[in-house]
């Protein structure tokens, strides 16, 4: 099948599969990041149950596989008594793995801070508060635009457990079974999903190493 | 809260009976000391012996196990708001700068009296501008501190320890971190704030600037307070086998 | 899936242990208070979760029994075998790919260089099941017929090789000026001087970037079951059908999974710790 061919069969199909992984992406990121900020404030509490529950969630979602992780949620929770559709399953996979470490990212980019300046911070009559706002997360946060540009890729390339489960519409991995399985599209339909994702990852790289020339701190 | 201010608490700075732990090592021994108004107190001894630990309980980066610490007549609160307020009347210089490196030279100056003082932002920028200009690095103002100099870097601190308006600095080695060639503008800066009447607790391997601007030594080993003294009698005939050693290997 | 970094170097005191001052009185009391409070909520949503298993007769013996016959472990095992096998196999060629793309990403060549390049980019921004996909629905078009083994080992493989790349390179680099230079005083031609003095410095040096790596491999091969490869989770599969023991078996595998990750994630960091000691004696 020509590409001409393929796009006037599944053009719109190809449209509406780019905009699921991007919106799958983006809003799992933002979760992520989200709950990624709360995590590492526990791990970083001086309240050992916090620290110890923090670490452990991180482990468990540093280091279980995504397609584990999408059977247990899909399959193994309905025996809980909680079932969540398909769009929820993928959502959340996508979400607590990127959560995990994006603790980590946030943590490396606080060791980054020399611990010598919070002590001058400290001595200057700075109370913890105005200490966490001037110095410590200023730093954390432009510190963090290449590690957390890596997680926005990493959050799109985990996306791809869209493809299974059964979704409508289909992610741009989930398009290519779903072709393949109804014609014969061969390697245009693999080339255009990997053009699609090779894409976006340059573009999101290139946006972040913008961003990260223009906030980096000199050290 | 506050204690009466009668004739016993005209020092700046006192300690009475300080003894500090690191786990079952003893830092600190029972250690008393005062620095009045002015006074230009110097503390030496061995690494190891304490001293720098010692500067550093003054405004309680670290934690005292005994005793008291005494700043301008109030005692040292253990924590909060009204530690905070007790440490922003103590300036501290430290031997690795620390400067905020995400922030101008200028704003590294600013920030605190701007933050914790409430300065106006302009009468803030004024006085660092001016306080840049009398170390010496007026030039370097909107520059971050990685484009600076040891040297440089170490007399920002000192600016940004002035605009705080403190009753006294403490000044932990200050030059030990510095190539040898920047350690003599460092210690200018720091003669020319003696001169004019700063109260400073300096710990410091520099013998010959601790001779020409103490009022007082202090010679420490194994956290105790082995001599106290005026320098030149102090440097002339140590009373002490440890001081003798101790000066005789430098 | 996700990349792994190793930033835990140095020992010296980190920013979290200045982040609090020793705590005073009223401090105490705040952390002793917020520690049974967590502690409190903690243990009722553990208590919530277990009471959840129970309502739903998930903790019934007969879900969990099965973990006392040697025939279920013996077959998790050999499907463990199958996975080790994938992941072994799966690092060896990335590592192959990885090491021609690196010395194509030096070289002095241009071309070489570009399509060094833009190989490393296409593949690491694609996701592995992708590459999964292609392997297994279209070689098979062009009359490629591939074991499922290889199947599930090259996609992981082809989709690890642009970072294994990297970091290889980033080990290259690490190499000091005066090590070529030394080796080029010597006489020596570029073939031995990079593979006898450059390469081995740097392999020591990438050594916990790449065990991280194979955790990452280790991950993408539990898409093993899309290729009809015996891997562990494949052969959670079959223990499922036999027992329907569902929510057990995948809970019991996936914690078998986050364990050995776990612990090659901690052998990277004690190699990294190793190589900064090292490094600083």
């Amino acid at each position: 099948m020509s590409i001409s061919e393929l796009l006037t069969e599944y053009g719109d199909k190809y449209v509406q599969a780019l905009f699921t992984t991007w919106q799958l992406t983006a809003v799992s990121f933002l979760l992520a990041l989200l709950i990624g900020i709360v995590i590492t404030v526990m791990r970083i509490s001086p309240v050992l149950p916090l620290r110890m529950a923090a670490d452990f969630y991180v482990q468990i979602f540093r280091n279980i596989p995504g397609a584990a992780l999408l059977i247990l949620l899909v399959y193994a929770l309905p025996y809980l008594n909680v079932v969540l559709s398909y769009y929820m399953c993928v959502l959340i996979a996508t979400t607590l793995i990127p959560s995990a470490f994006c603790s980590e990212y946030l943590i490396a980019g606080m060791n980054t801070i020399g611990p010598g300046q919070i002590e001058a911070a400290r001595s200057l009559g700075m109370t913890f508060l105005q200490i966490i706002r001037n110095v410590i997360l200023p730093q954390a946060v432009r510190s963090s635009v290449l590690p957390m540009t890596n997680l926005l890729v990493a959050t799109m390339l985990t996306t791809a457990l869209a493809s299974q489960v059964p979704l409508n519409p289909r992610d741009l991995t989930g398009i290519v079974s779903y072709i393949n399985t109804h014609a014969v599209g061969g390697v245009t339909a693999f080339v255009i999903s990997a053009a699609l994702y090779a894409g976006t990852a340059v573009l999101i790289g290139q946006l972040g190493s913008l961003l990260d020339r223009k906030v980096r701190i000199l050290r | 809260m506050k204690q009466t201010q009668n004739e016993s608490h005209t020092a700046v700075i006192e300690l009475r009976h300080v003894d500090k732990f690191f786990g079952s090592l003893h830092v600190l021994k029972d250690i008393s000391l005062s620095v009045q108004k002015g006074e230009v107190l110097v503390i030496i001894g061995p690494s190891g012996s304490g001293k720098s630990t010692l500067c550093r309980t003054i405004n309680r980066l670290e934690g005292i196990d005994a005793g008291e610490i005494i700043i301008d007549g109030v005692p040292m609160p253990e924590e909060g708001k009204e530690l905070a307020n007790l440490r922003a009347q103590i300036g501290m210089v430290f031997q690795s700068f620390n400067l905020f490196s995400h922030r101008t030279i200028l704003d590294n100056v600013c920030l605190a009296p701007m933050d914790v003082l409430k300065v106006p932002r302009k009468e803030a920028r004024e006085k660092a501008l001016s306080l840049l200009e009398r170390v010496g690095v007026q030039d370097q103002a909107h520059k971050v501190p990685a484009q600076l100099s040891g040297g440089q870097q170490q007399r920002v601190a000192i600016a940004r320890a002035l605009a705080m308006n403190p009753k006294a600095i403490l000044f932990d080695e200050p030059t030990s971190a510095l190539d040898p060639e920047m350690i003599g503008e460092v210690l200018d800066v720091m003669t020319e704030l003696a001169r004019e009447g700063m109260t400073m607790v300096i710990v410091t391997h520099e013998m010959n600037f601790a001779k020409n601007v103490a009022d007082r030594v202090i010679f420490m080993d194994a956290g105790s307070i082995l001599e106290e003294g005026k320098p030149e009698d102090f440097f002339a005939a140590p009373k002490t086998q440890r001081a003798r050693d101790f000066l005789g290997k430098l | 899936m996700m990349r792994e970094e190793n930033k835990r170097g140095s020992r010296t005191t980190s920013i979290i242990d200045v982040l609090y001052e020793a705590p005073g009185p009223k401090a105490r009391r705040k952390i002793r208070a917020a520690t049974i409070v967590s502690m409190a909520v903690l243990l009722c949503l553990l208590v919530l979760i277990i009471l959840q298993f129970y309502k739903n007769g998930q903790l019934d013996p007969r879900y969990w029994s099965i973990f006392l016959r040697k025939t279920t472990w013996t077959f998790l095992g050999e499907g463990l075998l199958g996975t080790v096998k994938a992941a072994l196999g799966a690092s060896l060629v990335s590592f192959g790919i990885a090491m021609l793309l690196m010395l194509w990403r030096i070289s002095s060549r241009k071309i070489l260089r570009g399509i060094s390049v833009t190989l490393i980019e296409f593949t690491r921004g694609i996701p592995t099941l992708l590459f999964i996909y292609f392997f297994f629905l279209l070689a098979p078009q062009f009359g490629l017929k591939l074991p499922a083994y290889w199947k599930i080992t090259l996609p992981v493989a082809i989709s690890a090789c642009g970072v294994v790349a990297e970091v290889l390179r980033s080990g290259v680099q690490s190499v000091p000026r005066g090590q070529w230079e030394a080796a080029m005083s010597l006489g020596m031609r570029w073939g031995s001087m990079f593979f006898k003095v450059i390469f081995p410095q740097a392999f020591r040096y990438v050594i916990p970037a790449l065990i991280s790596e194979i955790v990452i491999v280790l991950k993408d091969t539990t898409f093993a079951y899309v290729v009809n490869y015996a891997d562990m989770m494949q052969n959670a599969r079959v223990l499922i059908s036999n027992y329907d023991a569902l929510l057990s078996v995948h809970l019991v595998v996936a914690v078998i999974y986050i364990l050995i990750n776990y612990v090659l994630n901690k052998i990277s960091v004690a190699a990294a710790d190793g190589r900064n000691g090292k490094g600083k004696r």
